[in-house]
């Protein structure tokens, strides 16, 4: 049998499945929401808690390095 | 693809909310029921459709022009549907339990009720048992007509894996459905 055989077959057996659907109310839900994301352009707010995450790490590291330096200098 | 496809897409990079609304009605059902099989579960499947709407509502600008939206689409489904399934399997073992057994399709499934006859209810059964790789398949190319290369691209898999699972599974549909199959019953 070819794969062609193969979809043919599970075609002809899936054909009696039936179909199904969300209520009316979910689907509404669903789709409101999802339809105002469309052309929503990322805002520039999600910069703002990696940016201050790297400023505290960055400001750590700094301080961990003169740190050492000032034991290592005596 | 439908004749439109190109239609939404254009309006979709736009950021049109029209050209979603055609897309979620032309896919909505389709997609729900290939999540609703996969998960048999129907709040898991109503969640994972949100999230597939969603992913397209902000990718909607990236989108390609040459985009399938149906192969979009299902992909997507497709690695919400493994993702969950990795967090049941690690629900299940912190809850001390082997990884659940997926419902079989007995009168408990979400499907049940859903039947009109025997036969739908035997088909319903036969796909519920095959394992979800096979499952999976089954129903992008019995359901929603999909050629094994494209179920291959969706699904991430190499074509002759695809072709393998697809003849796996129309053996184990047929065996499971026996005198409920369409092609047994036609022939004598």
């Amino acid at each position: 049998m070819t794969d062609q055989d193969d979809a043919a077959e599970l075609t002809e057996i899936s054909r009696e499945l039936p179909a199904l659907d969300l209520d009316a109310t979910t689907t509404e839900r669903i789709a409101h929401r999802a339809r105002d994301q469309v052309g929503r352009r990322p805002s520039p707010l999600r910069f703002v808690e990696p940016a201050i995450a790297a400023l505290l790490v960055t400001g750590y590291l700094i301080w961990a390095v003169l740190k050492a330096l000032e034991a290592l200098g005596g | 693809m439908a004749a439109d496809e190109p239609a939404w897409i254009d309006g979709l990079r736009r950021g049109e909310p029209a050209a979603f609304d055609a897309v979620f009605a032309a896919y909505r059902q389709r997609l729900y029921g290939y999540l609703v099989r996969m998960t048999r579960r129907r709040d898991v499947a109503e969640d994972l459709l949100q999230d597939t709407f969603l992913r397209l509502a902000q990718h909607a600008r990236k989108l390609a022009p040459d985009t399938r939206l149906g192969a979009w689409l299902f992909t997507v489904a497709h690695r919400l549907v493994i993702s969950w399934s990795r967090a049941q399997a690690v629900r299940a073992q912190l809850a001390g339990d082997l990884p659940a057994r997926e419902a079989g399709g007995d009168d408990r499934s979400p499907l049940g009720a859903l039947v009109e006859s025997q036969a739908q209810l035997a088909l319903e059964r036969a796909f519920a048992q095959l394992e979800p790789p096979y499952r999976e398949v089954a129903l992008l190319v019995g359901v929603e007509g999909m050629q094994p290369a494209e179920v291959a691209e969706v699904l991430g898999q190499k074509p002759d894996a695809i072709r393998q699972r697809l003849a796996r599974a129309r053996t184990r549909l047929a065996a499971a459905l026996g005198e409920h199959a369409p092609a047994a019953r036609r022939k004598p």
